[in-house]
């Protein structure tokens, strides 16, 4: 395999070849807290502008996809959240539905409801984090602890729910893994009716400061043609005018029965892709309180035996129950062949499973797509012809997550 | 949100290089000949009234069978109305595995066809910077190639047995009947104790 250099073109037919001081090149990361993860950028800089910049990904390459092609579907939720760990309900989702399609399964309204609220919750903390890291790039230290103070509360309502504060691997095909505990309904109204006062404070805070308004209003602007041809999804491209969203273009788990709007941008600036988390986070908290107002008690998973597991009681006295539960454990449940891809909405983007079954009992084929590697690739575009600090502040503004970038 | 009216569409534009179209679980998916596949994909983005204007994503599927090629899968859209297709792109597996870039039609193709080509190893012509994307430099071979090993050690029993994973799984694919043949099905006649028979009344294939 022959590899190219990475020096750019253009950048080199203006190096006289032996020894230059016009241009200085600076490797970023791939180790560097402003790269939000392991990315690395080579930049090559003209006094402080940006004359080229190239993203070197793939330092997380796990192979996700190729280990799900060889566990059964059910065991593939270990490693779906384990790409975007900052919203991974959305992706434990994503694969969820994929796969439920493909089977045809019937998911019983709670099991959407309680998915529909621990997803809006997921990106609520995802945007948090989004806004408390994005300032810490600006030198901003506060915003970062108050982003946190909040993303508690819901670290321990998911812990609550699933064990774990992160991974949590509850979403099952055909419904959840288990009802809520009974201290989950009192404790999600509590934290979405503080909400809203912390984000009048974060308002004043973060996006009615006019530092912050001069750092980042017209800075790295990304317009409504670039963000169609550089395929930028989610929040990022809502900010440059491209109004799609999933939740509305094709609703799924029960999004049409909730009232919501989709925040939109015209200016694609830094502030624009800001903005629109922002005004998300109060949306996500409108349709929490319409989903827990609709929370009625009943089944959270698909009765089907052919996937879900018996209940317990029933293999004491029903040996067919045993044998279902044995088959479904070793072997797994076999979707008819077929392919499918399920879009939806998650914090960073469109994020959708391509799975192909060949009829066996582990998905054939399985292809993400990743909203964090769609949304990286405008990075080089928008920082081009910009400062250097404030390319640094541009990564923060796409909100990348390279576990998903690199899978 | 299925592209089935575009499919008519191109059979009357393309006649025969549209090889086949299918409707799999409500998706309008149409395969197309290699050498054209550029061509209508242009098409498919330029022509008023079809707009595809977004591409969503590009990826590959190796079929590991010396009958099915290994195929090319573009998902495109109509950002206006929300609409995928899926546009499919079979290459023979005895000749060279290479189509034809789509970077000049859409920037966003860029990192999605160089992971193609670390991934499965399908070259695209007229890539401006055709380099591997996620694996490392002096890795050989396509990981999402079925090929590829996977790396795993076998697990020792006391009795000295070894059960190797890959033999293990082979009874799990769909070529295989699974280790009793069973696929998910209940005796006729069996019924639950808790009232609904398993999958009762469902159409499954």
């Amino acid at each position: 395999m022959s590899v190219k250099p990475v020096n750019p073109p253009q950048v080199e037919a203006e190096l006289p070849g032996s020894f230059s001081t016009r241009y200085m090149r600076i490797n970023v990361g791939p180790q560097h807290p402003s790269t939000h993860g392991v990315l690395r950028l080579v930049v090559d800089l003209d006094g402080e502008q940006i004359v080229s910049l190239k993203p070197q990904v793939g330092y997380l390459h796990t192979g996700f996809e190729k280990t799900m092609e060889n566990r059964t579907y059910q065991q593939c939720v270990t490693y779906s959240n384990r790409m975007d760990y900052l919203h991974a309900f959305a992706h434990d989702l994503a694969y969820v539905l994929a796969v439920e399609k493909l089977m045809d399964a019937r998911v019983p309204v709670r099991a959407q409801r309680i998915r529909v609220i621990l997803t809006e919750l997921n990106r609520i903390a995802s945007h948090l984090v989004f806004f408390g890291t994005g300032m810490l790039d600006m030198g901003a230290l506060t915003p970062y602890f108050y982003c946190m103070r909040e993303r508690e509360g819901l670290m321990d309502i998911f812990e609550a729910v699933s064990g774990v504060r992160m991974n949590y691997g509850y979403f099952r095909v055909g419904g959840l893994y288990q009802d809520v505990p009974d201290t989950f309904e009192p404790m999600v109204p509590k934290w979405i009716d503080a909400f809203p006062k912390h984000t009048d404070e974060y308002f004043n805070l973060f996006m009615a400061n006019s530092i912050l308004k001069a750092r980042t209003q017209g800075v790295a602007v990304v317009t409504r043609d670039m963000a169609i041809d550089y395929a930028l999804t989610g929040p990022s491209a809502r900010a440059s005018g491209v109004p799609l969203d999933y939740r509305k273009a094709a609703p799924y788990s029960g999004y049409e029965d909730y009232v919501f709007d989709v925040p939109m941008r015209e200016e694609g600036d830094i502030y624009a892709r800001m903005a629109v988390r922002f005004e998300e986070m109060l949306e996500s908290c409108k349709i929490v309180r319409q989903a827990l107002d609709l929370l009625e008690p009943g089944p959270v998973k698909d009765p089907d035996r052919r996937i879900s597991l018996p209940p317990r009681r029933e293999l004491e006295n029903s040996m067919e129950a045993v044998i279902f539960h044995f088959k479904l454990v070793t072997e797994g449940f076999h979707p008819p062949k077929g392919e499918v891809y399920v879009p939806t909405e998650s914090a960073r983007g469109e994020l959708g499973y391509y799975v192909i079954s060949d009829g066996g009992s582990m998905p054939y084929r399985v292809k993400v797509k990743a909203p964090s590697l769609a949304n990286l690739q405008s990075l080089e575009p928008s920082s081009i012809g910009g400062l250097f600090a404030d390319m640094v502040i541009n990564i923060a503004s796409f909100d990348p997550v390279l576990g998903d970038v690199d899978k | 949100m299925s592209g089935a009216t575009s499919v008519a569409a191109l059979r009357a534009a393309f006649g025969g290089a549209v090889e086949r179209d299918d409707l799999i679980c409500g998706d309008a998916v149409v395969w197309v000949a290699a050498a054209r596949s550029h061509e209508i994909l242009a098409w498919l983005r330029d022509t008023p009234g079809q707009d595809y204007n977004y591409l969503v994503d590009i990826t590959a599927v190796d079929y590991r069978d010396p009958e099915l090629p290994l195929e090319v899968c573009y998902q495109v859209r109509a950002l206006a109305r929300a609409e995928d297709l899926r546009v499919k792109v079979a290459l023979a597996k005895d000749a060279p595995l290479v189509v034809e870039s789509v970077v000049n039609l859409w920037r966003g193709a860029d990192w999605l066809e160089r992971e193609t080509f670390d991934m499965l190893g399908i070259e695209f012509e007229g890539h401006p910077n055709l380099r591997k994307l996620l694996t490392p430099e002096d890795l050989d071979g396509h990981p999402h190639r079925k090929d590829f090993p996977l790396g795993e050690t076998p697990t020792l029993f006391n009795d000295g047995r070894f059960l190797d994973p890959a033999a293990f799984r082979a009874g799990l694919t769909g070529r295989n009947p699974g280790l009793t043949g069973w696929s998910g099905g209940a005796r006729r006649g069996v019924t639950s104790t808790e009232g609904a028979l398993p999958g009762e009344g469902r159409d499954k294939a």
